[in-house]
């Protein structure tokens, strides 16, 4: 228990802590360093390139959650999100062709904003709240789709291809999280909304005090989550050529670890977009290594579920809440 | 007579910071003691160190005369010690018969299980002994402050059956709450129970402590400065002590201090909140600063959260500038030019984990917007120039205002509305918690504000620091203003003055 405290003091003492900013990626290059000694072929560009893919969904999802984190909330809506999502573009590419990709997007931006509304004008916590949108979501994404997954057929696939093609040679799949991930970043550092969510999760009376709209922030970032879900299941649904009810299941746990493990604060305002990438990024090696060492595929999530416990434990700052509840 | 507990050179520190040094003080065999002191003089701590809550750093305590080491509130009580919180310690979800007991149930258990008609029964014969009719089996929360106190009290009295000794209760502001009727209810039953009791009383009201008390301790800066029988000594002479001092005019730069422009920035009228304050009318000009005095539940912090736009108006107006303007939420103060410096700055006051540079932009991030993006180079050098102007001792604008000190702190806090052009701010006990040095400081940055023309809306911890700061002082007394002062260079009003529109 001691040594742990003692680790615990290291990685948080707040602002100081450096080494909350460094050991995120010092674990990144360490586990590409190990996997890359064992097996020299994952060095490779193609390889490095199949795993940026892999990690796009992941990446996009977690992004979103980042904002309901740092502003001091949570999304566990996400999945359910992601899911209808990919229902929905399923279900209207055939009649819709491309526009099917902004209603289904603004499906998730509909359900953010939902979800932000609920936890702000009936004050209800963001985790009962996101958990029952979530159930609503995941309900309607059942309702669309009858329950069963939905091939994209032969035709409607010329409107899907593109996102599984490459720009040269980098995936388009990967430019786009890229793209989120960038916007994010700038939106959350250059801008007032960024500013106000930082200021939010890491103080909300001082920055009700002077005169930060909380709940617009609030909503606004639950908002972004929604729609980042939703694109998350956009582009899981063209990987797949399938839209299905229950095609993000098992990815909640991983997007929330993604975030935690990067270096955002589970307690809001600390952290970032930028830290969410190398969290993202280890999770995903973390899942290949398992692969490769030959850990049974189910036991992923037994993983995922430990080191976010972990990350958390370690990384709480027990000087900013007393209680933990 | 002989002391029965007895404090002896008691010391205490709080990170560095010393709360208590060679406190002396002993309560006798069935003894009214008052202890009285301004915020900060050490009452509390001396309270919580005799009821086992706070170790002392060095010094003893002493029970009839043997030594006694207390570790917890428990060991207190096991000595017949107990305590009667301020800030009322009931559990408001339980019954009145739950609290009275808590902690103490397994004397009404059986193989784990509480036999809750014998727990209703003792509850209700201890209400008994201090001549409270409540019906015990009622949930807390539907008792009313005063009924609350007493159940307190009855629960402190319990100690009674767990111990053979006299008891020594400590009352730490009980009647801060409380209407008049209710304190003479209380009075009443302190003194029927002086047979079987000694008590601790601290209050800040000194007619009332007189009242009470056998013998009086005044405390300044965390030493016992005076002991005097109740009936040796008046209200006016205790206050001059508990002062320390008469009115020093150059610690609060007097000769600076300069008479009020004519325009009005803020002006009420029978401004009230319902059933917290009403009838408040007060001018406020460019340059002047009014401090409003009064004690705890005068409604006088009500009215500057009121003003910051924390506590809705209900009845009344408020016009800044001369335009009616309605204040429902600190963001509508905000716009209208009023700038809110809380006393709890740590947590209203301050985004503590972000930095000094963030702190000050907050309230108007326009300033270091350029294209629609934050200008970051731009707010950098806007918070050096701050911490310059302000000499706020920190090493670069980047570092988190959780590691300045207090008074640092409390600067960054005015930086913010100084660059949000606030022409009116609102201070919320503006020195609390700050060192001499640090309170001097904000004096004088109080007398540049007014020179700059802004308009000081302040309550304080101490008369002193109000009457030395104001240029007009208002004395709140049960949610109205009760006296007007002019507290202008060379005429500031006396503090025994204004103590009698108080209490």
């Amino acid at each position: 228990m001691k040594m742990l405290d003692a680790f615990r003091s290291l990685l948080s003492a707040g602002s100081t802590g450096w080494l909350r900013n460094v050991a995120p990626p010092a674990v990144l290059l360490v586990l590409i360093a190990v996997i890359g000694i064992a097996s020299p072929g994952f060095l490779r560009a193609d390889t490095l390139l199949v795993i940026l893919s892999d990690t796009a969904v992941l990446f996009v999802l977690a992004a979103g959650a980042t904002f309901a984190i740092l502003i001091g909330g949570i999304d566990l809506s996400i999945q359910s999100v992601a899911s209808l999502a990919s229902v929905i573009l399923a279900q209207l590419l055939p009649r819709l062709g491309l526009w099917a990709f902004v209603v289904a997007i603004l499906a998730g931006v509909a359900s953010g904003f939902a979800s932000g509304l609920v936890h702000v004008r009936l004050r209800v916590p963001s985790f009962v709240a996101t958990l029952a949108t979530g159930g609503v979501v995941a309900g309607l994404g059942l309702l669309a789709s009858n329950g069963r997954a939905i091939t994209i057929e032969e035709t409607s696939r010329l409107d899907t291809t593109w996102m599984n093609q490459s720009l040269d040679g980098v995936p388009v799949v990967v430019i786009i999280a890229i793209a989120a991930g960038v916007a994010s970043f700038l939106a959350l550092r250059y801008t007032r909304f960024g500013r106000r969510c930082m200021a939010v999760g890491a103080g909300e009376p001082a920055a009700w005090a002077v005169g930060i709209n909380v709940d617009r922030t609030k909503i606004l970032a639950f908002t972004v989550s929604g729609a980042l879900a939703a694109l998350a299941g956009v582009i899981l649904a063209c990987r797949l050529s399938s839209g299905s009810p229950n095609l993000a299941n098992q990815t909640l746990l991983p997007a929330i670890a993604a975030v935690i493990v990067g270096g955002t604060a589970i307690t809001g305002g600390l952290g970032g977009v930028e830290r969410t990438a190398v969290g993202a990024l280890i999770i995903s090696i973390v899942r290949i290594g398992m692969t490769f060492v030959g850990v049974d595929i189910f036991a992923e999530q037994m993983v995922f579920g430990a080191v976010l416990i972990g990350a958390v434990s370690v990384t709480i700052d027990r000087s900013k809440i007393a209680i933990i509840k | 007579m002989t002391a029965m507990l007895a404090a002896v050179q008691i010391s205490k520190s709080f990170v560095g910071v010393p709360a208590l040094s060679n406190v002396d003080v002993e309560v006798r065999p069935s003894e009214v003691v008052g202890l009285i002191g301004e915020n900060g003089a050490g009452k509390s701590t001396l309270m919580r160190v005799l009821a086992g809550t706070h170790r002392p750093d060095s010094g003893s305590l002493t029970l009839d005369a043997k030594p006694l080491r207390l570790r917890n509130a428990r060991d207190a009580a096991v000595h017949g010690i107990g305590m009667v919180f301020q800030e009322q310690s009931l559990l408001l979800n339980l019954s009145v018969a739950e609290n009275v007991y808590f902690g103490q149930e397994a004397q009404f258990a059986r193989f784990g299980i509480v036999n809750w008609r014998r727990m209703n029964l003792a509850a209700r014969r201890q209400l008994e002994k201090i001549g409270v009719d409540i019906d015990v089996t009622t949930r807390t929360s539907e008792l009313t402050f005063a009924a609350r106190q007493m159940v307190e009290l009855a629960k402190a009295l319990t100690l009674e059956e767990s111990t053979q000794r006299q008891l020594v209760i400590l009352l730490d502001e009980p009647t801060s709450m409380l209407g008049q009727a209710d304190i003479e209810t209380l009075f009443a039953r302190v003194r029927a129970l002086k047979a079987r009791a000694s008590f601790v009383f601290v209050s800040h009201r000194l007619e009332e402590v007189l009242k009470i008390s056998d013998r009086v301790y005044v405390m300044k800066d965390g030493r016992v400065v005076a002991e005097h029988a109740a009936d040796a000594v008046t209200a006016p002479r205790l206050h001059e002590i508990m002062v320390g001092r008469g009115l020093q005019s150059e610690y609060y730069k007097e000769m600076k201090q300069e008479p009020p422009g004519a325009e009005v920035l803020l002006e009420t009228s029978n401004l009230g909140v319902a059933r917290i304050f009403r009838n408040v009318d007060l001018k406020l000009h460019a340059g002047e600063v009014v401090g409003i005095a009064g004690v705890v539940g005068s409604g006088r912090e009500e009215v500057t959260r009121c003003v910051g736009g924390f506590l809705p108006q209900t009845n009344g107006m408020l016009s800044v500038a001369g335009v009616p303007t309605r204040i429902v939420s600190p963001g509508q103060a905000v716009k209208a030019g009023i700038g809110y410096v809380p006393r709890e700055r740590r947590i209203e006051g301050l985004v503590m984990f972000l930095s000094i540079a963030i702190n000050i932009t907050l309230a108007n991030l326009d300033c270091v917007m350029s294209h629609g993006v934050i200008d970051y180079r731009r707010e950098r050098n806007l918070a050096v120039d701050w911490i310059r102007r302000l000499r706020i001792k920190a090493p670069s604008p980047d570092i988190a205002c959780r590691n300045l000190s207090g008074g640092n702190q409390q600067k960054v806090v005015l930086a913010r509305w100084m660059n949000a052009g606030s022409r009116i701010l609102v201070l919320d006990h503006p020195t609390r918690g700050l060192d001499v040095g640090a309170k001097e400081e904000v004096y004088e940055l109080v007398r540049e504000l007014s020179a700059q023309g802004k308009g000081i809306l302040l309550i304080s911890d101490t008369l002193e620091e109000t009457i030395g700061l104001a240029h007009t002082v208002l004395v709140m007394r049960d949610g109205e203003i009760t006296a007007r002062f002019d507290a202008s260079r060379g005429r500031k009003p006396d503090q025994v003055e204004l103590l009698r529109h108080m209490v």
